[in-house]
């Protein structure tokens, strides 16, 4: 289960054992660049506007694109008329996107047609004049909704072995679930839920697309140039080799951006049809509407614990809805040992735009959903949360440290001032704390590398990946300067291009763990191959020989010359070398905790996050710098989960009330705490290689939060977000004597 | 955005005339926080932009009854840093100082903040015609109310005022004055903005298509304290969920008058003469801040989803009152 949810980030099968490269060009025991803190080589031309997004691309002669999007979340198109939009100023082209007699719209947002035109404003007047004709069908606006007893059924014909607008999925089952519950001093029997949010992109979806002859260029915000390229030769049916997809720099993915989607193919199409290169980009309400989400998750669990408070039994249904179509499965239980369970779940559709990969995929909401039920069976037992999590941990997962990390970082949060459920000071201004683990696969596959080495001393490395905004290109130079014992700023990077060597997507973190052991083998080749030339001139062998400092030395003596002078001996015969993955550089599987402090103001239901702190391991750190803010990031995004993020849709029309930035909120700089990093770096974990840290940080934040509002309010609020309204409620519940 | 004519008159009588645009719809334009919003999601689509910003006057000044007289023109940011205004009208400096953000408060106008339009995500949205935009339903009540009214709750409209400023300038007596093609006229806050009917539910206050708010004239406060407490769900940039601006006028520690003005709960700037009634008389201290609190929201008519909005007002004016006391405010955040 948690591999399908992990999709794009499935690890590799368990390793063979390290190849014969990998043993040779082992990570060095001793790195001069690896982990160290580097500033991102990028990061001028980005505060400066220098670094161009594919947003920022302007060609000659470049219109501008626009589609027409269904206003009604379910809809037949019975008829689209272009002729008043292709009678319009400056327009140059116009398609119907839903051509098909029998099409429908699903949901609010649905691309139907598109038009292209001189100006921007030109392309959204006339996409205004497009004159569609929608037979408005029922629809479906949520679960409750969608699973009524009088639903229309909408999704019985649309979506493969669905009843009504359900798909019932196995069930998956341990152990002995009755002689569990008997096993059981207490038992917990609650219903918990995680709503729907979106990927928020600073840069929204789109491209520029520009056609020579039958060769396209497409400069497109993604998260795999490769698999992009691959979507437009498919979605177009022309010849990959055809096709050319540049992403030098990006603003954000999440998850979302991993082909040419439907704006990428109108795009091409519209840039084809003109004549003209195109510039497609959505606007924030496309954006919210039709570029993913991460599904909601609801379950209704009944959970068992012993009276020296072992778990003993977990039986759970579960839903939740990825939209018109898509699934929404989760792990359940997350991480502790329930030895006798048993979950469904079922997927539910409704009129609602398409869930996408978010962010650790599933993980968020299995974590929240146990989290918060493992402090309430914690107080059953009268136990501590910390040492509760830590006797019911799995036994069977030697790489994941939760254990040593839970102790740890309590002792560093200093969790011994933690007070027991409900903050017992007078006032109305009540803190606690909070707690919470979470664990992810990342692990590299296949990446490939290509290093030129030039006379003139230039090292040129290039990789088909691209940078998300995690500091990618920054990873490339620094792994090429350890090998070759130059500086940093003495290589040049070339990422987010088709033309350079094939790397996978950028999803599960798996960017650093694919392309690190690519570059280390192409760069080891090379710098053999430059021994070679030297060694004579030193009169020595290339096995004795050794880069460092910016200079080729001979072991143990004071003996070598400059890395320029070296490359001078190429001559004309400059060293040019492919590396790829290789097992034995790199590994899989992170484990981490995070704890959290919180005021809850118990008159308004008003949280401040006043600090949190994370134990994260990585395996092996390439960059210091980057993969802490790779956890910044990842904790910001899950403080939003947990308090102010939510796709809300009216539950009458279907059609969202918030697909803006006004009132989809997010956090301000003065929303966001204090945040402590903890990066594990031991050389076990050296021992282990590269495996990447984008998704872990992200999964615990939100239930740490939510226990730290419970330990501060004595009240349990089971549902995200965390609206002053769930606390107030879950307050007056608690007076009441319904919620402990 | 629709395309539209753009007019830039320097004065008053010039303004008037410009908005005076026939069959044309005309609207004016001063900091553009809310109308290029608007504009640019098609919500509002004026036929010809009138630049009232350079106008409108940008002064405060001293009146000779001891009052200030704010012009429209004033930025937000120059209110709250105004000595005059922290000295005799403290509420409307903590208003002012918790406007949007710091760029809306460096750009927006006095007269914007009172006259942009209603939040309601419905009315934000193109996609819902309601009666604020030409329909023929208001789509909270069955809908998402949870930021709506629960003051006032009669509609046809459920959405809150706007407006930060306009319930301090209510509290303090304030008078707007209104230039039209006529001339000019005053109009106490109290009668500015107006409650919903089906006949006047494009519009939220008094203010005819071709007038002009130029100027807020506030009275000498004379022996008064005032207080004045907003709750946020976001620190940073957010609209609150409720508030409240207290003005008390003391005869000793006994409250003589009491103005009770709450925020973000009706279609309207929303007195209390309920909890000013539980004032007047009393001596200023907890006790008397939290019966004040109770009688304030005893007429409260919450939606489908927005009772606990009940709970927040309440706290607002307690703890607005409590300010006042010199009780130790409560600060969720450092």
């Amino acid at each position: 289960m948690a591999k399908a949810q992990e999709g794009r980030g499935a690890p590799p099968p368990a390793p063979a054992g390290p190849s014969a490269n990998a043993r040779k060009y082992a990570w060095p025991a001793k790195p001069a660049v690896l982990s160290t803190r580097v500033k991102r080589l990028d990061g001028p031309d980005k505060v400066t506007g220098r670094a161009k997004y594919s947003f920022d691309i302007n060609r000659p002669g470049m219109i501008y694109g626009k589609i027409v999007r269904s206003p009604y979340p379910h809809a037949k198109i019975v008829s689209v008329d272009l002729s008043a939009a292709k009678a319009a100023p400056g327009v140059r082209a116009t398609l119907v996107w839903k051509d098909q007699p029998t099409a429908q719209a699903l949901y609010q947002g649905d691309p139907v047609a598109a038009v292209a035109a001189d100006t921007e404003e030109q392309a959204e007047d006339a996409a205004r004049l497009v004159k569609v004709t929608y037979d408005v069908l029922e629809h479906v606006a949520n679960v409750e909704q969608a699973m009524a007893g009088d639903a229309p059924k909408i999704f019985d014909s649309v979506v493969m072995n669905t009843v009504g607008n359900q798909r019932k999925g196995n069930v998956e089952q341990n152990g002995d679930i009755e002689a569990g519950f008997k096993a059981a001093a207490h038992i917990v029997e609650q219903t918990y839920s995680t709503h729907v949010i979106t990927h928020v992109c600073m840069e929204t979806h789109g491209c520029v697309c520009e056609w020579d002859g039958d060769k396209l260029t497409a400069w497109v915000t993604t998260q795999g140039v490769h698999g992009t390229k691959d979507g437009f030769a498919q979605g177009l049916k022309i010849p990959g080799a055809n096709v050319r997809v540049i992403t030098q720099y990006m603003g954000g993915g999440f998850g979302s951006k991993f082909g040419p989607d439907a704006q990428g193919l109108i795009c091409a199409r519209l840039a084809k049809e003109a004549g003209r290169p195109v510039k497609l980009f959505l606007d924030r309400k496309e954006e919210h509407l039709d570029t993913g989400n991460r599904p909601s998750a609801y379950a209704k669990i009944r959970a068992g614990v012993s009276a020296d408070g072992k778990l003993t039994a977990f039986d759970a249904t579960s839903w939740g809805t990825g939209g018109a179509g898509a699934t929404s499965n989760f792990p359940l239980p997350y991480i502790y040992n329930f030895p006798n369970r048993r979950r469904a779940h079922i997927d539910v559709f409704i009129n609602a735009g398409q869930q996408r990969a978010m962010r650790a995929p599933g993980h968020p909401q299995g974590c929240f959903l146990t989290e918060i039920l493992m402090d309430e069976l914690a107080d059953r037992v009268r136990m501590d949360p910390v040492q509760f999590r830590i006797q019911n941990l799995p036994t069977a997962a030697a790489s994941r440290k939760w254990g040593d990390y839970f102790a740890q970082a309590a002792k560093a949060f200093g969790w011994e001032k933690r007070h027991a459920t409900g903050d017992p000071r007078p006032g109305p201004i009540k803190n606690g704390f909070g707690c919470s683990a979470h664990q992810w696969g990342g692990g590299g596959r296949g990446g490939r590398a290509h290093v030129d080495i030039t006379s003139d001393g230039s090292v040129v490395m290039k990789v088909g990946t691209q940078d998300l905004g995690t500091g990618t290109r920054t990873l490339v130079a620094m792994l090429t300067a350890e090998t070759f014992g130059l500086p940093v700023g003495a290589v040049t990077p070339e990422i987010g291009d088709t033309n350079y060597p094939v790397c996978g997507a950028s999803g599960g973190s798996t960017t650093a763990a694919s392309i690190s052991p690519a570059i280390r083998i192409a760069s080891g080749i090379a710098r053999d191959q430059l021994f070679a030339k030297v060694a004579p001139q030193l009169g020595t062998t290339a096995d004795n020989l050794v880069a460092e400092n910016g200079r080729i030395n001979v072991k143990g003596s004071s003996k070598g010359m400059a890395w320029k002078e070296a490359c001078r001996l190429l001559g004309a015969e400059p060293i040019s070398v492919d590396g790829q993955w290789e097992d034995g550089l790199s590994s899989t599987g992170t484990s981490g905790v995070q704890f959290t402090e919180v005021d809850v103001d118990i008159e308004t239901g008003i949280v401040k996050v006043k600090r949190i702190l994370t134990m994260q391991d990585c395996g092996l750190i390439v960059s210091r710098l980057t993969a802490e803010s790779q956890v910044y990031g990842g904790i910001v995004g899950s403080l939003n989960f947990a308090l102010f993020e939510d796709r809300i849709l009216d539950r009458v029309t279907g059609q969202m009330v918030n697909p803006n930035m006004e009132s989809y909120l997010l956090a301000g700089l003065s929303d966001i705490p204090k945040i402590d990093v903890m990066l594990v770096d031991t050389p076990e974990q050296r021992d282990r290689g590269v495996i990447g840290i984008g998704e872990p940080p992200t999964v615990s934040t939100a239930s740490a939060i939510a226990n730290a509002i419970r330990n501060a309010t004595g009240a349990t609020v089971r549902s995200l977000p965390l609206h002053p309204h769930r606390i107030l409620q879950a307050i007056e519940e608690q007076k009441a004597g319904g919620t402990l | 955005m629709k395309a539209f004519e753009y007019a830039n008159p320097t004065n008053e009588k010039d303004a008037v005339a410009a908005l005076r645009a026939g069959q044309a719809v005309a609207l004016p334009l001063a900091g553009g926080m809310d109308l290029v919003a608007r504009m640019k999601d098609y919500v509002t689509t004026p036929d010809r932009v009138v630049n009232v910003k350079n106008a409108l006057d940008k002064t405060i000044v001293a009146t000779p009854d001891g009052g200030l007289k704010i012009g429209a023109g004033v930025n937000i940011v120059d209110l709250a840093d105004n000595a005059q205004v922290q000295k005799l009208y403290p509420a409307i400096v903590a208003a002012a100082g918790e406007v949007g953000t710091p760029q809306i408060r460096n750009h927006g106008t006095v007269g914007g903040n009172i006259n942009q339009r209603p939040r309601c995500w419905y009315f934000r949205a193109e996609d819902f015609v309601c009666f604020k935009k030409g329909g023929n339903r208001c789509f909270s009540p069955a809908g998402e109310n949870q930021y709506h009214a629960i003051f006032g709750n009669d509609g046809p409209s459920h959405i809150v005022h706007p407006s930060s400023l306009a319930v301090p300038f209510t509290a303090y007596g304030a008078t707007f004055r209104v230039v039209g093609p006529n001339g000019e006229r005053t109009v106490p806050a109290s009668e500015f903005f107006t409650m919903p009917t089906l006949q006047n539910v494009r519009k939220e206050n008094v203010l005819a298509d071709d007038e002009i708010l130029t100027h807020v004239m506030l009275p000498a406060p004379g022996n008064v304290k005032s207080g004045h407490y907003e709750v946020r769900y976001k620190e940073s940039h957010d609209w609150p969920l409720a508030f409240a601006t207290v003005v008390l006028t003391m005869n000793g520690s006994t409250i003589r008058a009491a103005r009770v003005v709450l925020g973000a709960v009706a279609p309207t700037p929303w007195r209390s003469q309920d909890a000013e009634q539980a004032l007047v008389g009393k001596t200023l201290n907890e006790a008397t801040a939290v019966a004040a609190a109770e009688a304030a929201v005893k007429a409260a008519k919450p939606m489908s989803r927005n009772g606990y909005k009940v709970q927040i007002t309440k706290t607002a004016v307690k703890r607005a009152i409590m300010q006042i006391a010199g009780l130790k405010p409560v600060q969720l955040r450092a």
